[in-house]
């Protein structure tokens, strides 16, 4: 798994910026860090020491703090500046982080939605659509953790830790051997347990999952169980399955928390063998006393952020998986629908439209719906499409208006001057843009959404009637939610509407519009050819 | 009794205390003992990274005075000893913490399943199945984790910060005073702010979620309205404005978060800073004592650290303990009561079903009404009208697995109450779970005595058995999930056959037709004919004419009106 999706840095500007920043304040904390053990080694060695020191015990490295922070009152208020900077640099990491995670979600969740809309409502209803729903609405959120927990950890470990190595390496190489041997074996026993405890893991994950269906499988007939008046008794076997949960999942957790003993064994290990051989170097005089104290402040500090990662692996698994979840829709193509750089299509007034052999799959992929639709629309007439619900009615509406990718079969128009255009061959959006379209459920933005479906209805076919430039009027069940006297109205309008000059084409069940069309044309699913 | 009413009193209950996390937790019947043996190991396992700098500290003291080697071999023993502590400790305390917890919540999750079980009929029947599964899901769980990430981490952060301070305390007093402010600023300031934080999430956040939400799902729903009316940009900008809510939201969520992290590492260094200098200028101690209380501070506020994660975890699962008293509507900690069932009376008499002037609806929404109606023992309604209208809520008034909005539902002359459900009436609702085990046994749901014969009778009945006989163990088979995938036809076929050997007298079934073909409807047109008059009464709910027309009845909830079947019914009376 990788710990960092490149395509976040790619897609998403602050997620880029955050990272470079992150990176900056990590180098700036090494340094803080650094100066810190430094500061400490200065001031308590000459406490420490049997007699007065003479000789800069920090070698080269003795630059960075002069040796005047020997006397307290200079190495406190280095401290003092240390600190003030390190609670700086902790609270502005910690807001950026914050601050960068939401930018990240909502920039994401405004893509993703962007993109779903451009890969159609066949899509959407598909099995890959229905997941949509819930990276848009809380699958992101799992993105905040991620980036305030996980990501500035694991820029903490690419910079201080290496940075913390080389400034060990400065003062004593000998502790450094203990540091670089250690550093690879956390990834090397890590994989081995991985590997070793792999089939094991395998079947206690598949036990767990099997008790947890079973548990959730009698907790959701509870309702079940309640009509039927049989409710007492399961309870004992609800406990039953959670104790054998309990103990599978011990199983597996017996050997996922090895993982995290060996991380903890070797970083908390090395540091302890770091202090025990610069004590014994120390009596020898092979170290000096502030190398030897600085070098115990910085040991733990160099294994920090890898710990940190660890404990924060979780954080980083839903993080990434979210992050996939959002980036397998936006690589998933649109569709292209009429030509890339095809033709304008033009204005479809006085125009024929016709579709020849129709055939849409539905999206699970089982049948057509249609299966075979053949239609002719034609100017100043009010054509129906009917036939039973999931059948195809709405597909082949969105079809015709250059909204769908048709499987099979052919929409055109032919024009007042029996000029024949064909979809496949101009330009989508400009065919589209001849429609004045009432779906079931208008959505008329947020003040829309106070209204009842009936008022939304109507406002929407208000639009519809009023828009003059759009010749071809598409109403899906425009007669579902009135009575019937405003029925009648709608009809009359409708025909009115045809009478002028303008193609009219509805989806009803309604027989009173059913009646009133010039044309009707029944729709059928089909079998999967 | 109804649950509005419940509600507003849970959301009063809100702003007290954390009193339905403290009764959760009780009911995981956790003992005292493990959880002392849980903190015990985690304190182990920090006590080690603290032990590790003090003693480290203390044997570069020693041998800055350049002793003979001999000297420091013990420390170096006790060193390396913490260095390898540190893990092992700390795995054994994360077994034994999961352990715990894992044990605790079986016996939360079936004191919830219990008391859930045990509550009243219209409680449960009104409840989702997305509902029930989260409660007694994820928010069961959600107790378990506030152990383990709660409790033990509160308590071993309390422990370590006090035997650290002691221990600086009894060294050089004025340093483990420092150090003790310090560590209680640490652990206290944090918890604080960073409960504000979780409840300013919580109280911003849910809003600016919903709307998001709802711009989003709209959007995508929008999407070919929108397209064609060139309205896109209108439904991208509403949903950004959504957007900018929900960070604003996060933003202030954040600020108190990130001002606990800052806290924390002020006081740490503050720590540092005042031992340091206490320990350089206080005379008379050894140098090794001043090495210890230098650098303790270093390893001392590592414990104090979890406490932003452990109070996160206390939030929610507080809000889990909520939902769960707010689902059961019952004190856990006291043993459910059990509604009478008396297997002694099996089958008793079939009572007489009647409404006078019922109005029936959910508590809170429409009603409608009246119906009168007498439904006399061994009779057949059938319940007809447009969906919606509230034929389902009627079939439960008529259990008494909902309280009439006003009128009576009456059964044999007396209300019917929540008690009788499953005994007198029993319900089939369209939804009704299949059980993920076998076909026998999920016809034993309705009668625990249920023997093969009797099963294969009931299914033979229904028009199931050939079906049943062809699968590969027969009636032994495993069905619903996990197991065969059955069709929406022998769905039905199976929950018919389920109520047929359902003991009560009255069988009230809800759409008993549905995915039936022409075959199947005719099976349970003969199957209902011959069941109702001889021992039980029926009422259906269908849209199916064929069914209508063979009972002794018809309510059409359009109209209110009762009518003879269309044709002539084989009559009873």
């Amino acid at each position: 798994m990788k710990p960092l999706d490149p395509r976040l840095l790619r897609e998403v500007a602050p997620a880029r910026r955050y990272i470079i920043v992150t990176a900056g304040l990590g180098a700036l904390l090494a340094v803080l860090i650094t100066l810190q053990a430094l500061v400490i080694g200065r001031a308590l060695a000459p406490v420490l020491a049997p007699a007065p020191l003479d000789d800069d015990g920090l070698h080269w490295w003795g630059f960075l703090v002069p040796q005047t922070a020997r006397e307290i009152g200079t190495a406190a208020a280095w401290l003092v500046a240390i600190v003030a900077a390190r609670v700086g640099v902790t609270w502005l990491q910690e807001r950026l982080a914050h601050r960068a995670g939401s930018q990240v979600i909502s920039q994401l969740r405004e893509k993703v939605v962007d993109h779903t809309a451009a890969l159609g409502p066949r899509w959407v209803a598909s099995g890959a659509g229905a997941d949509v729903t819930t990276t848009v609405t809380r699958g992101l959120d799992a993105l905040l953790p991620y980036f305030v927990r996980y990501l500035p950890q694991l820029m903490l470990a690419v910079t201080v830790t290496p940075a913390l190595v080389l400034v060990v390496l400065g003062l004593d190489w000998i502790s450094v051997i203990i540091v670089v041997v250690t550093i690879p074996l956390i990834p090397i026993f890590m994989i081995l347990i991985g590997l070793v405890t792999r089939e094991r893991s395998a079947r206690h994950l598949e036990a767990m999952q099997r008790l947890s269906r079973r548990t959730l499988d009698l907790i959701a007939g509870i309702p079940t169980l309640k009509a039927l008046g049989r409710e007492h008794g399961p309870g004992r076997r609800v406990r039953e399955l959670g104790e054998a949960q309990r103990k599978a999942t011990m199983g597996s957790l017996r050997v996922a928390f090895l993982s995290g003993m060996v991380l903890e064994l070797l970083t908390t290990l090395s540091v302890a063998i770091i202090a025990v051989t610069l004590g014994f170097r120390l009596v020898d005089g092979l170290v000096s006393i502030e190398t030897a104290l600085a070098v115990l402040v910085l040991a733990p500090e160099v294994y920090l952020p890898l710990r940190n990662v660890g404990t924060h692996f979780h954080a980083s698994a839903d993080g990434i998986a979210a992050a996939d979840a959002a980036f397998d829709v936006l690589e998933t193509p649109a569709p292209v629908i009429g030509a890339e750089q095809g033709v304008e299509a033009g204005s479809l007034a006085g125009a024929t439209i016709t579709a020849a052999g129709l055939a849409v799959a539905t999206p699970d992929g089982t049948r057509d719906a249609p299966g075979d639709a053949t239609l002719t629309a034609l100017p100043g007439r009010l054509t129906a499409l009917v036939g039973p619900n999931g059948e195809g009615k709405t597909t082949t509406l969105l079809a015709l208006m250059g909204l769908l990718p048709v499987d099979r079969g052919e929409i055109s128009a032919t024009a007042a001057d029996s000029a024949l255009i064909l979809l496949s061959e101009v330009d989508g959006e400009s065919w589209t843009a001849n429609f004045a379209y009432v779906p079931q459920r208008p959505d008329l933005g947020p003040e829309g959404r106070t209204l009842s479906l009936g008022q939304r209805h109507l406002t929407a076919m208000e639009a519809a009637f009023a828009a003059a430039d759009r010749p071809v009027l598409v109403l899906d069940e425009p007669t579902a939610h009135l009575d019937g006297r405003s029925r009648t109205a709608l009809i009359a309008r409708l025909r009115a509407a045809a009478q002028q000059g303008r193609t009219v084409i509805v989806a009803t069940h309604e027989p009173e519009l059913v009646d009133a069309a010039d044309a009707v044309v029944e729709i059928r699913a089909g079998v999967r050819s | 009794m109804s649950t509005g009413q419940d509600r507003t009193g849970a959301g009063q209950e809100r702003r007290s205390a954390s009193r339905p996390l403290i009764a959760a937790l009780k009911v995981t019947e956790i003992s005292r003992w493990r959880t002392i043996n849980a903190i015990f190991w985690g304190a182990l396992a920090q006590g080690s990274a603290v032990g590790l700098a003090a003693v480290a500290a203390w044997l570069i003291a020693r041998a800055a005075g350049m002793p003979s080697p001999a000297d420091l071999a013990l420390a170096a023993t006790i060193v390396r000893f913490f260095g390898i502590g540190r893990g092992l400790f700390r795995y054994v305390e994360r077994l034994f913490s999961h352990d715990t917890a894992l044990g605790g919540v079986a016996r939360l999750r079936e004191r919830v399943y219990d008391a859930l079980a045990a509550s009243g009929a219209d409680r449960v029947l009104a409840l989702r199945r997305g509902d029930i599964l989260a409660r007694l899901g994820t928010d069961v769980d959600a107790i378990g984790d506030a152990w383990v990430r709660a409790v033990y981490p509160l308590g071993v952060a309390l422990l370590i910060s006090t035997a650290t301070a002691s221990i600086s305390l009894v060294l050089v007093p004025a340093a483990g005073i420092v150090l003790a402010v310090c560590l209680a600023v640490a652990i206290v300031a944090p918890a604080a702010l960073t409960w504000r934080s979780a409840r300013l999430a919580a109280r911003l956040g849910s809003a600016a979620d919903a709307r998001v939400s709802t711009a989003s799902l709209s959007a995508i729903e929008s999407a070919p309205e929108h397209r064609v009316w060139g309205t896109w940009g209108t439904a991208m900008a509403e949903l950004r404005a959504a957007d900018s809510d929900a960070e604003a939201a996060r933003e202030a969520a954040a600020r108190p978060a990130s001002l606990a992290v800052a806290v924390q590492a002020l006081a740490a260094g503050v720590a540092l800073i005042g031992s340091l200098v206490i320990a350089v200028t206080t005379s008379g101690i050894p140098p090794t004592t001043a090495a210890i209380v230098a650098l303790l501070p270093l390893a001392a506020f590592e414990s104090a650290a979890t406490v932003p994660t452990a109070i996160m975890q206390v939030f929610r699962s507080r809000e889990a303990a909520l939902r769960i008293e707010e689902i059961t509507g019952a004190d856990l900690a006291s043993e459910p009561s059990w509604p009478a069932s008396s297997p002694a009376e099996a089958t008793p008499a079939v009572p007489r079903l009647e409404a006078r002037g019922l109005h029936v609806g959910w508590p809170g929404g429409p009603s409608i009404g009246p119906i009168d109606l007498d439904l006399p023992p061994g009779g057949s309604l059938a319940v007809v009208g447009r969906s919606g209208i509230g034929k389902t809520t009627l079939l439960l008034t008529l259990a008494g697995a909902l309280p009439p909005v006003a009128g009576r539902a009456l059964i044999d002359g007396r209300d019917a109450t929540a008690a009788d459900v499953g005994r007198l009436v029993a319900v089939t609702a369209e939804d009704a779970h299949l059980f993920g085990t076998s076909v026998v046994e999920n016809l034993r749901v309705a009668d625990g005595a249920l023997t093969d014969e009797g099963a294969l009778e009931a299914l033979r009945e229904v028009g199931a058995a050939t079906w049943v006989n062809g699968l590969p163990e027969a009636l032994d088979t495993p069905i619903g999930d996990g197991g065969g995938t059955v069709s929406g036809g022998e769905r039905r076929r199976l929950l018919l056959a389920r109520a047929l050997v359902h003991p009560a007298p009255v069988q009230l079934l809800d759409e008993p037709a549905e995915h039936l073909d022409d075959a199947g409807v005719e099976t349970l047109v003969q199957t209902l004919g011959a069941a109702a008059g001889q021992h039980r009464s029926i009422v259906v709910v269908t849209h199916d004419l064929a069914l209508t027309r063979h009972v002794d009845r018809v309510l059409d909830m359009d109209s209110l009106e009762q009518t003879e079947p269309d044709t002539a019914a084989p009559t009873d009376e």
